[in-house]
């Protein structure tokens, strides 16, 4: 029944949208009456995706992507995450967040008229498309031929709370630039004043502000639960997050410094139509099965194409309105060695080559391999010592972005920075010295300081201290850039002075990690819900009386039958401890330690840029 | 100049959809990855016919004849789907070994099933807790894998083997 209802609702979202795209041409109606089909659309795209999990929370096995993706004995949390942890219910997802997004631009005001119909017009044949991606390739509807009362489980890696909330994030990340694409396609027809760059700009920071706040979920997760030691390893699916990612960074920053030059906005358009393209892009490698990675879902041909083909269309047709409906006039950018433009301009310069750069080693296997018909795998190694390099001159470049002039080469107080900067190098290269010297820590490291010491100067140099919303509103861009340096200092660190220990050990041994003793107390195991555990338990500095007890090991899930690692990890402010219990052999467990110096410090890092994501949304 | 600058994305559009097209015409298909055990021995084992536990089957006793093994289940209505192939390759094949392993099923339920669609395998090894699957690395049921004379995967299959699998690449390796 439930399924009947979403199925109907979801066919009903598609046809009124189609009427809302004929109503451009044939039926005219008034604005009223088109926000209320707008509005009504979305409705009945949400109702269709709650009686999706309704169908999961219910355990409805004639439901057939409930019963591939559900059992009746799992907990309540990972049944509704269950909605979205395959592929038909995560499209699903995707379209409602889209309808979200339609939903809430409807009620934009201040904009004109024609403007925001025009872009919601654009937004309902993306859901068209889309919709009909799902009712032809990806129905999560289809009744179970098979009469059953029990179902096959969800893929237990995905039972976990952070991943439970980690698709949402991230597509609301990916599904918010079609806002953004659409407002600049809508710009680009009608070509009227510069309002719409402000609408723009929320849009995006709202979309930059989720994906930001997805990616550090699925990192986090990937942390904890792969159970590797890393949070980043180049998996495919990470590039194609990451790419949005530094097109929309270029895009939020090139609308904030934009002040009518025509060159910006020409380019504001092309990023915006990038955004969403890539997000579409990435949507479609992970969905065609064309690239193997954590995030495989079951695939077909099929699929595939039509979703090729949606990728082909979208961007198609914004890069061809972009190239047919270009703004004409043109004045000359204000291009100076060292002023807010000439900044900007690198900036954007180095970020579209970072993506480009991902882009390559993403695809690439899949040239290759069309080429030659060889398989080959591009990781770490190359996206390390590419993207990497590239990114520094930018990094060094956004410590004093925020206080550079617009009409002059002049930078306030510059002997001031030069000297910090001085200082700076000096400490940073003794403290290198003492413990092990390497070139990237040292870099790393001195760019991480560097960033925050500079953001502070300025700060403090630049403006009156108070403590009123109106100053963090003033100083957010030194902020989020504060941020930005707190995450590269986590970052080198933890992955140059990353330890590593290894040991071979009976229940009841004591070993040293870091100058601690630690006991290595039992093995145990038990039979939960939905998993059979097995925790080796650690107890940490056992010499003082407050130890800390570390739990590691497997989960073993007879449903799916796999089995899930369970690192153990004690958090401390300036490093992690992570505990990784392996095999049994000859009576003997093997343990791994990796000490990750200032993770922390990477999360804290996001939150901030988080935080001032926030903050610049309602910032004019 | 300019109008080259604007052009670019259009063509690196085109030569992206391209590729990938053709890439997803060829029918390849990466979430198959061949398995980590393919082409090696395949792993020890140690397990009881379903119909008489005293009945023992190990890694040595399938040394030396060409050995289809299935994983299934009375659960899993995939491996309904799959089963009368089985038959079928019985036929065409009478030289080939067909080991059936049962997967995490209560043997009453294992044996109606076998009686109810029949039992094409030569030998139902019980697999109750799971932990042959475990050493073969299987991912779900039904998985197949093809096994030759030395003891070595050459072929595995996930999830349900179809006619075309089975003509365009189970046939050519018997």
């Amino acid at each position: 029944m439930s399924s009947l209802v979403g199925f109907l609702s979801l066919v009903f979202a598609i046809g009124i949208n189609f009427y809302l795209f004929l109503s451009r041409y044939i039926f005219k109606f008034k604005k009223q009456k088109f926000n209320l089909f707008i509005r009504l659309s979305s409705l009945l795209t949400l109702l269709s995706f709650f009686s999706l999990m309704y169908a999961y929370v219910v355990s409805d096995f004639s439901n057939y992507n409930v019963f591939q993706n559900s059992h009746s004995n799992k907990p309540l949390i990972y049944k509704i995450s269950g909605t979205w942890g395959n592929h038909e219910g995560s499209m699903l997802l995707w379209l409602s967040i889209l309808s979200i997004f339609s939903f809430f631009f409807s009620f934009t005001k201040n904009i004109d008229e024609s403007f925001q119909r025009l872009t919601l017009i654009i937004q309902s044949l993306l859901h068209i498309l889309f919709g009909l991606f799902i009712v032809f390739t990806s129905n999560p509807f289809l009744v179970n031929s098979i009469l059953v009362n029990e179902g096959l489980g969800l893929n237990p890696i995905l039972q976990d709370p952070g991943l439970a909330v980690h698709p949402p994030i991230l597509y609301a990340g990916y599904v918010g630039y079609s806002i953004v694409f659409s407002i600049a396609i809508a710009g680009l027809f009608q070509n009227t004043d510069d309002e719409w760059l402000y609408v723009a700009k929320k849009w995006s920071l709202i979309s930059w502000t989720f994906l930001t706040g997805g990616i550090a979920l699925g990192s986090y997760w990937a942390y904890y639960e792969l159970g590797w030691g890393g949070w980043w390893f180049w998996d495919p699916v990470e590039n194609i997050s990451l790419m949005p990612w530094i097109a929309g960074l270029a895009l939020v920053h090139s609308l904030m410094m934009v002040r009518g030059e025509q060159a910006i906005k020409k380019w504001i358009v092309f990023l915006s139509i990038l955004c969403f393209s890539l997000s579409v892009f990435g949507t479609f490698l992970v969905r065609s099965g064309i690239l193997t990675s954590v995030h495989s879902f079951a695939a077909d041909a099929s699929r595939g194409i039509f979703i090729l083909l949606i990728f082909f269309i979208v961007t198609g047709f914004g890069f061809l309105v972009f190239l047919l409906k270009e703004p004409k006039k043109s004045n000359a950018l204000n291009l100076l060695f060292i002023n807010k433009v000439s900044a900007l301009v690198i900036n954007n310069i180095l970020m579209i080559i970072a993506t480009l750069t991902i882009l390559l080693g993403t695809i690439y296997p899949i040239i290759i391999e069309v080429l030659y018909n060889k398989r080959i795998s591009v990781g770490g190694p190359y996206f390390n010592s590419t993207v990497i390099p590239i990114m520094i001159p930018g990094f060094l470049l956004m410590s004093v972005a925020p206080i550079l002039s617009w009409q002059t080469n002049k930078i306030n107080n510059s002997k001031k920075y030069v000297l910090a900067f001085i200082v700076l190098s000096v400490l940073v290269l003794i403290q290198s010295y003492f413990l092990d010297f390497n070139t990237w820590g040292f870099v790393g490291l001195l760019l991480g300081f560097w960033i925050i010491l500079a953001s502070i100067i300025a700060i403090f140099s630049s403006y009156k201290i108070k403590i009123n919303i109106k100053f963090f509103k003033i100083i957010n861009p030194h902020v989020a850039h504060i941020g930005v340096g707190i995450a590269i200092i986590g970052i080198t660190c933890s992955s140059i002075f990353q330890n590593e220990l290894d040991f071979n050990l009976n229940e009841g041994d004591k070993f040293i990690v870091n100058g601690k003793t630690v006991l290595f107390e039992k093995i145990e195991t038990t039979n939960e819900i939905n998993f059979q555990s097995l925790r080796g338990k650690f107890l940490f500095d056992i010499e003082k009386n407050r130890s800390k007890e570390i739990e590691a090991g497997k989960n073993y899930y007879p449903v799916s039958k796999m089995i899930t690692s369970e690192a153990g990890i004690l958090h401390q402010w300036n490093k992690d401890i992570y505990f990784i219990l392996g095999d049994q052999k000859n009576n003997e467990w093997f343990v791994k330690v990796l000490i990750n110096p200032f993770v922390s410090f990477i999360w804290l890092g996001v939150i901030i840029m988080m935080y001032s994501g926030l903050i610049a949304v309602s910032r004019r | 100049m300019n109008r080259i600058f604007i052009l670019t994305p259009l063509i690196v559009l085109f030569v992206i959809c391209i590729f990938s097209l053709v890439y997803l015409l060829s029918g390849k298909d990466p979430n198959k990855p061949p398995s980590a055990l393919l082409n090696k021995d395949v792993p020890i084992f140690e397990s009881s016919s379903l119909y008489n536990a005293k009945d023992i089957i190990k890694t040595k006793d399938i040394k030396n004849k060409k050995t289809l093994i299935n994983f299934f289940a009375s659960w899993c209505s995939p491996c309904k789907i799959e089963h009368p192939l089985f038959f079928e390759i019985r036929k065409k094949y009478p030289e080939l070994y067909l080991l059936g392993f049962n997967h995490k099923d209560p043997p009453s339920d294992a044996k109606k099933y076998l009686k109810d669609d029949g039992n094409p395998y030569d030998f139902v090894g019980v697999d109750s807790d799971g932990l042959i699957a475990l050493e073969f690395g299987v991912f779900g049921l039904p998985e197949t894998y093809l096994i030759n004379e030395d003891g070595k995967i050459i072929y595995k299959f996930m999830g349900p083997i179809t006619i075309d699998i089975l003509k365009n690449e189970i046939e050519p390796l018997l």
